[in-house]
């Protein structure tokens, strides 16, 4: 899952991307609402966090200026203020959800989960798509019942397929979920990992489509 | 009696009541006193009229008593009691004829006297007249039932009248009083928390000091309430953030810890968790700090802090915290300065200029602490520095509790709200001004020991 947070505080952001990647989210770092903007502009998120104090603007004139844009992803807001206007307010700016600081990372990642599950229509935490079943919060993956081990890159790559069922997915959207912006890779990367899930998980789970990039297969 | 209402009712209610008792008692007096010399010339004037009419009949026809008979009766249709007597000699009297109320009254003394007839008690006239006697007689029972018939009819509209005035007096105070009670329930239906201000309406002159007492003091509790909320919203800000960061930094640890010993992780979330810990134990000293000075015993007006020593003391703390070792220069001045000030409290405000004026300063240039006399007795602190200095705008802002230039400056955002507390505090000043030069001047002035 490619995660997008904006947080100024570099020792929280720090704490919390270190957090969110041992969970197997792919997490980009944004410490203004400049930084923010762009990274929004260059590459797509699955989801963001967001704290509320940056020092170029309220976070929440960002995040009206994204909903007014129509960007809809997800969005957990972070506050170190517990005025409950405040909580309101980003509420009604469109945060799906907010937590207080300081909040508990498991909490964080348990409600991260349930907001891609929203977004995704989904009430329960298992996905299963054919004979495949996967658990996004664990990163458990089982095939015909039979758990399967996945590498970090493989269930995130899993994990964004199963996200966007029916999308087409180019590669470089896809290393973007894998790796983040920040990282450098090689170019066959993304392929490396598509062949590996495919030979665990049946070649059938991923579709190529010729010249724009992948979906999610039949399996 | 609370009831601003009913007190003033009582007051002025009792005072009418009184009053017009006194008057009612003294009318009654009066009209007594009117009533008895009224009915008394009635006794008289009836015996002169009988004594006139007796006169024309001849003694011995009187003396029979038939022709006095329907004259006695005319005295009796109004109410009277009469009896004529011939007088024989000096004490020889003869009843002649006496109306059918009358008793014997043949012993009464000429003139008005009152006396017990017959078991009741009488008011009595008599006349000697042309060898007549007259006698005349009221009952008193009688007279005293007209005195208060005409009472009564005198109360029954006063008492009226009077509590009408009770009432009217009852709605007008009510009245009068209506710019306080829309006053009072303006007040009374406000919540604690509530910051909106009272309701404009007419108010009467005499109300008009007290409202605006009342305005005037739910503004100041309001930007009262305004700051202290802004400061424990910014004070939670403060704590929390490192709080968070020390918490997510042992929270990545132990899923580190859990995964691989060896990971890069586990290192750097150990130093990230010290580095909040320190983070928040600095802000929570200062706002310690902060509280003991906005509480605050007296001062000790015998302190003596040696002004050189205080500021070798910061100089070397600092120099040690930045590892910078020569960044300060420092200027004892040439006096050796004592200054009214508990010592630690001198070395914390030379502390945080010293620290503001590092972070502030360019790697290569150095900040400058000076020691010379200010104004009357006051012993002035003056910290140079050569950074990019701070707008007008800013340094009206500086003193305020968790005011940073940027959050990415660092610092507490309670350093110069800390030396302005300090300075307020033992009767010094603080100010910050531009170096012509470029840079920053923080003057601090404190009172010289005596």
């Amino acid at each position: 899952m490619h995660l997008l947070l904006v947080e100024d505080d570099p020792s929280v952001a720090h704490g919390v991307a270190a957090g969110l990647r041992l969970h197997g989210f792919t997490v980009d770092h944004a410490e203004t609402a400049a930084a923010a903007q762009a990274a929004l502009a260059a590459s797509e998120f699955d989801l963001a966090v967001l704290d509320l104090g940056l020092p170029d603007g309220d976070g929440m004139d960002l995040l009206a200026r994204w909903r007014a844009r129509g960007i809809g992803m997800p969005l957990l807001v972070l506050t170190a203020r517990d005025a409950v206007s405040d909580r309101v307010r980003g509420l009604q700016a469109g945060a799906d959800d907010y937590l207080l600081k300081p909040f508990d990372l498991d909490e964080l990642v348990a409600r991260l989960h349930a907001l891609l599950r929203r977004s995704a229509g989904r009430t329960m935490d298992r996905i299963s798509h054919g004979g495949v079943t996967f658990e996004p919060s664990s990163g458990q993956a089982w095939l015909h019942g039979e758990p399967v081990e996945l590498s970090r890159r493989e269930r995130t790559l899993l994990a964004t397929l199963l996200q966007h069922p029916r999308a087409i997915l180019s590669a470089e959207q896809l290393r973007d979920r894998l790796y983040g912006l920040e990282q450098e890779v090689e170019s066959n990367a993304v392929n490396v990992h598509i062949h590996h899930l495919r030979r665990k998980l049946g070649s059938g789970i991923v579709e190529t489509v010729r010249g724009i990039g992948y979906r999610l297969g039949s399996a | 009696m609370n009831s601003l209402r009913v007190r003033l009712l009582v007051i002025i209610g009792a005072s009418l009541v009184l009053l017009w008792t006194a008057v009612a008692a003294w009318m009654m007096v009066e009209l007594r006193g009117e009533l008895r010399t009224a009915l008394d010339d009635r006794l008289a004037a009836s015996a002169r009229m009988v004594a006139g009419l007796a006169l024309q009949f001849p003694t011995e026809s009187l003396s029979g008593g038939a022709a006095a008979k329907p004259l006695l009766d005319v005295v009796a249709r109004d109410g009277l009691a009469c009896e004529v007597s011939l007088v024989r000699g000096e004490v020889s009297v003869q009843k002649v004829a006496r109306t059918a109320s009358s008793p014997a009254l043949d012993d009464a003394s000429l003139g008005y006297s009152t006396g017990i007839y017959g078991g009741k008690l009488w008011r009595i006239y008599v006349l000697n007249q042309g060898g007549l006697r007259i006698a005349t007689a009221d009952r008193i029972d009688a007279r005293e039932a007209l005195l208060k018939d005409v009472a009564l009819t005198a109360a029954v509209p006063f008492a009226v009248a009077l509590v009408g005035t009770l009432f009217a007096l009852w709605l007008g105070i009510g009245g009068g009083l209506a710019p306080l009670e829309r006053m009072r329930h303006a007040l009374a239906q406000r919540r604690p928390d509530d910051d909106a201000e009272l309701p404009h309406g007419p108010v009467p002159r005499e109300l008009r000091p007290l409202v605006d007492t009342i305005a005037h003091l739910l503004l100041r509790v309001r930007s009262t309430i305004a700051r202290e909320r802004r400061f424990t919203d910014d004070a939670a800000h403060e704590l929390r953030t490192p709080l968070t960061a020390v918490k997510t930094h042992l929270q990545v640890l132990r899923l580190a810890l859990a995964r691989n010993k060896d990971a890069p992780e586990v290192k750097e979330a150990l130093a990230h968790a010290d580095d909040g810990v320190l983070r928040m134990q600095r802000t929570l000293e200062q706002l310690l700090l902060l509280a003991r000075l906005d509480g605050g015993d007296e001062v000790d007006p015998n302190l003596c802090a040696d002004a050189a020593d205080a500021a070798r003391q910061a100089v070397a703390e600092v120099e040690a915290s930045w590892r910078t070792p020569g960044k300060v220069t420092l200027d004892p001045g040439q006096a050796a300065w004592c200054v009214r000030v508990p010592e630690v409290l001198l070395v914390s405000a030379m502390r945080n200029l010293l620290d503001n004026a590092v972070r502030a300063s360019p790697e290569d240039a150095g900040v400058d602490l000076r020691i010379v006399s200010g104004s009357d007795g006051q012993v002035r602190f003056e910290v140079l520095d050569r950074g990019p200095g701070l707008s007008e705008e800013d340094r009206a802002m500086a003193t305020r509790r968790f005011w940073r230039r940027s959050k990415a400056a660092g610092g507490s955002g309670l350093g110069l709200a800390i030396v302005d507390a300090i300075a307020k505090r033992h009767g010094g000043s603080f100010s910050l001004a531009p170096r012509v030069e470029g840079g920053l001047q923080a003057r601090l002035e404190l009172p010289a020991a005596a």
